[in-house]
């Protein structure tokens, strides 16, 4: 049996909160990297944060960046910046922000000079505030999301998934933002739509892979350890999480590559790669960072180490701890052929028992 | 089995039945700016300003932007509080439209100095209808139509209509010509210089006398407004009761919004004095809702609020074009291999999957074009970027779904009992996973501004949805479907998927 039908039978032994440290470390290295380029370059910010002006038009004229430069200069507008798009048919300029009153002169003598009519000049125009205030109600509306998605998991499922939910969802944040600091893609109010979407999808994701580790809890809570019950759980989901992920990133992908970079589209282009990259990091942290988290955390309680313990004097062997510990002797990086043949840590399949927690009907 | 075929028949049906029934009857989904062209402004006013003033002001914005002309479907709203987005989808006249909007107009009183009957002002009135000749409303249309087919333009001022003979800017320093709609018919006034401006005014309040049993508008004035309206008064109150110049025209953004008559028991040269007027509007229903309009409008002055222009977006119909053309073939494509590889993965499941996406599409095209026609929602950039996420979440149901069905056929159940077993609990999967995304559209609706919240409308739609085709739709289909001869073995089973041999 291949790989992949394993993984389609949810028969994988990967031994997933054994190997945390591998993912751990790889997460922190995304993690340093993103916050030292986000820190260091800081982020591309469209207009819309910064304010000032954007105007694109066909060049139909024939006008030179010069010549522009020269009218925008009398209008007194000195900060810009001038640039041939479209293989010199088109022309866009941008400036700072400047009065309101000066703007509606420079698009319309731009207009003039490139000999299109005003109709076809496309302009955007942000105030220095109004930025300020999409970010400002975009954060609010995520700090209340956050909250309220603490409660809901909390009563849904449990209140550690929802907080190692949301260390996860952090997680894919920061790595969204730190893609974005290095390809210097522009941050727009539709980027900030797509980070917001990723945190959406993460959260989903994980609520999906947590609510099957609490079905198992309730289906072998006398029989596996915590970790256990983890780790089958994530080999149980792991089909669909790589199928759901495809799925979603098919469609993302699809805009990011056909429609953006090759068709040029850039205000698709400006999401769709938030989209791709959150959604990506979004199913990985879902499995490598929430559950190992969620498992560590608590098999700490009395009750589960107390099961710890039960599982292996029954087993016969040491704790589990250390048998997990054996796992984490130094190898070298892990290949798929690796991961889909670790033992050790799993138990054998207890025979299936029917559920005991099926609702009435 | 019928039972269940006629079910999911009837919410076929009802999917794409309605979406065909909406096209054919002319309802399509309504295209944001960014996707069909036109320019969008939004306009932040400071940010305690009262929610009354800022109807006001979305009221005197749209009657300006009508007013410019050139225009179609302009639509003016208040969002997030504060803020007034403006859109303008096809403009002719951008730079006037623009100028219309922030500008602050001028509230004014000012004296009546004479009456033209009629819909002409007094300098293009000529033979056919001699000023001061009483006409009733009616006969004014033809004499209209008598001067303008045999049309000499007469010698007008600068700044005045040749053909209306109406004041074109309006300067509340320099006389105008102004019409004038009473109950008695249309006049056009010929106004005096202003005398007192809105920032005179300290206070307006609507209100009943029970006295007279009229409606009216008690006005209180600062102490400059006071001194300035008696002597305003005191001049009109020279005129004889019936006199046209014993009226006050109260003046915004060049329409006359009011005329009162200066009552009969001022005296001439004396005026109302002591800062407090009352204009008395009537006793007939529609008195009272004029009175609290005029209330308004006085307290208020013009534009009410100093609006901020934050934002200016001119998106040109070509780039709109391009960006719509390119999201739907990219979406397309985008679908299309979904489709494949949900076709070869789950076999005859993936169709299940795949027509119930179609059925989730069908709905949800045919819901923005019913919300677009009667609610004026438009389907922006960003809401097209919802939808694809929310095809992500869809198929991510047909996902969860079919992957329980795959443990339960493991598990040792039949057929038909892991396509019943998996759905159910399938179905609190998703419905916790949906409740999480349906919370972030509320929030996102509830608190964001701008682009945001089209994003968040559409999500939160297409998560509605989502429950209502896993419920409606894939339930029944599994079900059927694992009654049949192809789900139950072959290569296209349920069991084939789950790469059980039976």
């Amino acid at each position: 049996m291949n790989t992949w039908q394993k993984i389609s039978r949810g028969e994988t032994q990967i031994d997933f909160v054994g190997l945390r440290r591998r993912w751990f470390y790889m997460s922190a290295a995304l993690l340093v990297i993103s916050a030292l380029t986000a820190g260091i370059f800081g982020l591309n910010l469209g207009l819309e944060f910064t304010g000032g002006v954007q105007v694109q038009t066909d060049n139909r004229s024939g006008v030179s960046v010069g010549e522009l430069e020269a009218t925008l200069t009398e209008l007194g507008v000195v900060d810009s910046r001038i640039q041939e798009i479209d293989e010199g048919r088109g022309i866009r300029i941008q400036t700072g922000p400047i009065p309101v009153d000066i703007e509606d002169e420079m698009v319309a003598s731009v207009a003039t000079a490139v000999g299109a009519p005003p109709e076809d000049v496309n302009r955007q125009a942000v105030g220095p505030t109004f930025g300020a205030l999409v970010a400002r109600r975009a954060l609010l509306a995520l700090g209340v999301f956050l909250g309220a998605v603490v409660i809901f998991i909390s009563i849904r499922l449990q209140w550690k998934m929802a907080l190692s939910g949301i260390v996860a969802l952090l997680h894919d944040l920061l790595i969204t933002i730190g893609i974005y600091a290095i390809t210097r893609f522009e941050v727009t109010p539709a980027t900030v739509v797509a980070a917001l979407t990723v945190l959406g999808y993460s959260l989903y994701d994980t609520v999906v892979v947590f609510d099957r580790v609490r079905e198992l809890e309730g289906d072998y809570g006398d029989v596996l350890t915590y970790t256990e019950i983890v780790n089958r759980s994530m080999n149980m989901v792991l089909a669909r999480s790589i199928n759901t992920s495809l799925t979603s990133l098919i469609p993302v992908g699809s805009i990011l590559f056909v429609g953006s970079l090759i068709l040029g589209a850039a205000p698709l282009r400006d999401f769709s790669l938030a989209l791709f990259v959150g959604i990506a990091a979004g199913t990985y942290s879902s499995i490598f960072v929430a559950s190992p988290l969620l498992a560590l955390w608590r098999e700490r309680e009395v009750a589960w180490m107390d099961q710890s313990r039960r599982v292996a004097r029954r087993r016969g062997g040491s704790e589990p701890e250390e048998a997990v510990e054996v796992e984490e002797a130094p190898k070298p990086a892990p290949t798929s052929s690796d991961l889909f043949s670790m033992e050790g840590s799993m138990p054998p399949r207890p025979p299936k028992r029917r559920r005991s927690r099926r609702r009435p009907r | 089995m019928l039972r269940r075929v006629i079910g999911l028949l009837i919410v076929v049906g009802i999917a794409w039945g309605g979406l065909v029934a909406v096209y054919l009857v002319g309802v399509e989904p309504k295209l944001g700016l960014d996707l069909q062209g036109g320019t969008s402004v939004v306009l932040t006013a400071p940010d305690d300003t009262d929610p009354d003033v800022m109807e006001y002001a979305v009221d005197i914005m749209r009657r300006r932007i009508e007013d410019v002309g050139g225009v179609q479907e302009p639509e003016i709203s208040i969002s997030g509080g504060t803020t007034v987005l403006v859109q303008l989808p096809g403009v002719q006249n951008e730079q006037q439209a623009l100028d219309a909007i922030g500008r602050t107009g001028r509230l004014s009183f000012r004296p009546v100095l004479d009456s033209t009957p009629g819909l002409e002002g007094p300098l293009v009135t000529n033979t056919t209808d001699p000023p001061g000749n009483e006409v009733e409303g009616g006969s004014d249309e033809s004499a209209v139509i008598t001067t303008t087919t045999t049309l000499t333009l007469p010698e007008v001022p600068e700044g005045v209509d040749p053909v209306t003979g109406y004041t074109i800017e309006d300067d509340p320093d320099e006389v105008a010509y102004l019409p004038n709609f009473t109950l008695f018919g249309a006049e056009v006034l010929t106004l005096g210089p202003a005398e007192m401006t809105g920032s005179d005014v300290s206070q307006a309040l609507p209100g009943f006398n029970n006295t007279s049993a009229q409606w009216v508008v008690n006005l209180s004035l600062n102490s400059e407004g006071s001194e300035l309206f008696a002597t305003l008064t005191g001049e009109a109150a020279a005129f004889a009761i019936g006199d046209p110049r014993r009226q006050i025209a109260i003046v915004l953004d060049g329409r006359i919004i009011a005329s009162p008559q200066v009552s009969e028991d001022v005296v001439a040269g004396v005026g109302i004095a002591g800062g407090d007027a009352v204009i008395t509007l009537g006793n007939d229903p529609a008195a009272e809702e004029q009175a609290q309009n005029l209330a308004v409008i006085l307290r208020y002055g013009s534009l009410p609020v100093a609006f901020e222009r934050s934002q200016v977006e001119k998106v040109s119909a070509t780039l709109g074009s391009d960006s719509l053309q390119i999201g739907l073939v990219s979406g397309i494509a985008g679908l299309a291999l979904v489709a494949v590889v949900l076709l070869l993965y789950y076999r005859a499941l993936g169709l299940v999957a795949v027509l119930g996406i179609s059925v989730f599409g069908a709905l949800l095209i045919a819901i923005y074009a019913l919300l677009g026609h009667f609610q004026g929602v438009t389907l922006t950039l960003a809401g097209v970027t919802g939808i694809i996420v929310a095809i992500g979440i869809t198929a991510d149901s047909y996902i969860v779904y079919f992957e329980r069905i795959k443990d339960e056929l493991r598990a040792g159940r039949t057929v038909p009992s892991a396509a019943t077993q998996g759905f159910q609990t399938a179905f609190r999967t998703i419905l916790t996973a949906d409740t999480v995304s349906l919370l972030g559209a509320t929030l996102l609706w509830v608190l964001t501004v701008g682009a945001v919240k089209g994003f968040a409308l559409s999500l939160g739609i297409a998560t509605i949805l989502d429950i209502f085709v896993a419920r409606s739709f894939t339930r029944r289909a599994a079900w059927i479907l694992a009654h049949t001869p192809v789900g139950r073995s072959g290569w296209l089973s349920l069991p084939a998927a789950a790469g059980e041999r039976r």
